[in-house]
């Protein structure tokens, strides 16, 4: 009777620890069941592409005959399909290329020379130095959102980095300690918090991927971005190239790597941009729709908390 | 009697351990990156020389990893069905090299960068998400991976760069293309842009 007892314990207590995620225990069952042969079939499945023999088209026809009306744009992330308008097309083709000059004959000798001068601590130092004075920016949009958790976080970061981190030099905040990461948002997700779509997409010269909601960030910036108020206007150049150049210094490679990679880079790009900022917005919302979700997930698994910068 | 309970109990741990296994998709991703970290690390692999043996070992892993023909159909949507089974065939192998040859220089200058694993999303039954970032000395970048299970394994079938999904991303562009192009067109244009890169 005890033995029964202990089998009935011990069956209890296993099937408990599946409950945790019931949704794949339970599809996975019988698979698991029939696994020597879906063995088979995974690594008939992997060899297809690399070797061409026999007749491999007829294999991967016979995979897919049964699933042949299945459309792949309703699946999982179907939220994510986005498009944007283009009139603008021939324009922004001719600025996307202009930028793309831009970038290879200037930007980026002048950034590898100043990355062989620099070291990256310093470097870095600069670029937390300029994300601070970013501040009144990204304090009026939380305001504007409603998101006054996030103002203070932003209030808090700007007053401690700049008396204990030298003038925004160092981001003591987001270290452990204090945890008050940055909050990064802008006044062109403002706008898409409150339902304003993009419009159309728009390639301004320097700035680059824009559009019509998200150029009132350029308008912002120019009031609210501490270096525009340096006079005279050609000082205040220096500075905004100063900061393009040191930011560029750290990020070589990334506008190169998205370019290979692309069929068509001007569509590439476009695409990301789009897809970048509407997953922003969505980050916004959903943390405006969780007031609480700060103090109850952990900043790093919290997908509205915006993302770390040193 | 004693030995007929203890086979049973045996039984029952083995029913019961394999969902488990199979229900934990980050464990198998993390495993993969794992692996990969383990070639970019090897001390014996960091001569110049020793890097063709370094891409070997990962397309290995990204065999493995992968489920090259899923990430394909997804780009493509209502368009895989415009492709001949022999295109299709030819497709999946030319995006596969594109892949390859675009991302290997960047994943192979990766060394010292820590990866944190650090939230699974089920999305449905049998689709998932992984997040990860990758922490360097001045950033961190979010790398989600989706992953779907298949013939009981779980396989990455897209991968989020900083919000941004690939299979998205090349989508628009395919979509672009074959909007005013054949298939046949469009493999063209991957042929030359693989042979070009």
């Amino acid at each position: 009777m005890k033995k029964h007892l202990t089998l009935i314990v011990l069956f209890i207590f296993l099937a408990m620890g599946c409950a945790h995620s019931p949704s794949t225990s339970s599809n996975a069952l019988p698979q698991a069941n029939s696994s020597s042969q879906l063995i088979l079939l995974a690594s008939n499945a992997d060899e297809i592409p690399a070797k061409s023999s026999d007749n491999p088209i007829d294999a991967i026809d016979n995979e897919y005959k049964d699933d042949q009306n299945l459309d792949y744009a309703d699946d999982t992330f179907k939220e994510e399909k986005v498009e944007i308008a283009d009139p603008l097309e021939p324009f922004n083709r001719a600025m996307h290329q202009f930028n793309d000059k831009l970038y290879f004959w200037a930007l980026k000798p002048v950034a590898q020379g100043y990355k062989i001068v620099i070291p990256e601590p310093a470097r870095i130092s600069v670029k937390n130095f300029f994300s601070n004075l970013g501040f009144p920016s990204r304090f009026l949009s939380c305001l504007l959102q409603t998101d006054f958790s996030g103002a203070a976080t932003e209030a808090g970061r700007f007053t401690i980095n700049t008396i204990w981190g030298i003038g925004g030099l160092l981001d003591p905040s987001s270290g452990k300690e204090l945890d008050l990461q940055k909050q990064d948002t802008d006044l062109g997700q403002t706008l898409g918090v409150y339902g304003v779509g993009h419009g159309l997409y728009i390639v301004w010269p320097v700035f680059g991927p824009s559009s019509p909601r998200d150029s009132i960030i350029l308008v912002g910036n120019y009031f609210l971005y501490p270096p525009w108020y340096i006079q005279p206007l050609y000082a205040s150049l220096g500075v905004s190239t100063y900061e393009l150049v040191n930011y560029t210094s750290l990020s070589i490679g990334d506008y190169e790597a998205l370019k290979d990679a692309a069929i068509d880079p001007y569509v590439a790009f476009r695409d990301a941009y789009i897809q970048y900022r509407m997953k922003q917005v969505k980050a916004r919302k959903a943390k405006l729709a969780l007031p609480t979700s700060q103090e109850v997930n952990p900043p790093a698994a919290d997908p509205a908390s915006p993302k770390k910068e040193i | 009697m004693e030995k007929r309970i203890v086979v049973f109990c045996i039984l029952i741990i083995f029913v019961l351990s394999i969902p488990v296994y199979a229900g934990v998709p980050m464990t198998t991703v993390e495993a993969s990156v794992n692996r990969v970290l383990a070639v970019l690390r090897d001390s014996k692999l960091k001569s110049p020389a020793a890097k063709e043996k370094k891409k070997e070992k990962l397309r290995i892993i990204y065999k493995d990893m992968f489920d090259e023909i899923e990430f394909s159909k997804r780009t493509l949507t209502r368009n895989w069905s415009k492709f001949s089974p022999a295109e299709r065939v030819e497709f999946v192998n030319l995006f596969e090299q594109l892949l390859e040859k675009s991302y290997i220089d960047k994943i192979l200058d990766y060394s010292n960068e820590k990866v944190d694993f650090y939230k699974e999303n089920m999305t449905s039954n049998n689709t998932a998400e992984i997040q990860t970032k990758i922490v360097t000395s001045s950033k961190e970048i979010p790398i989600f991976y989706r992953v779907t299970l298949k013939d009981g394994k779980w396989k990455v079938y897209d991968v989020v760069v900083e919000n941004v999904s690939l299979v998205q991303n090349y989508r628009t562009q395919f979509n672009d293309i074959l909007a005013k192009d054949t298939p046949a067109q469009l493999l063209d244009i991957l042929r030359k842009k693989v042979k070009a890169l």
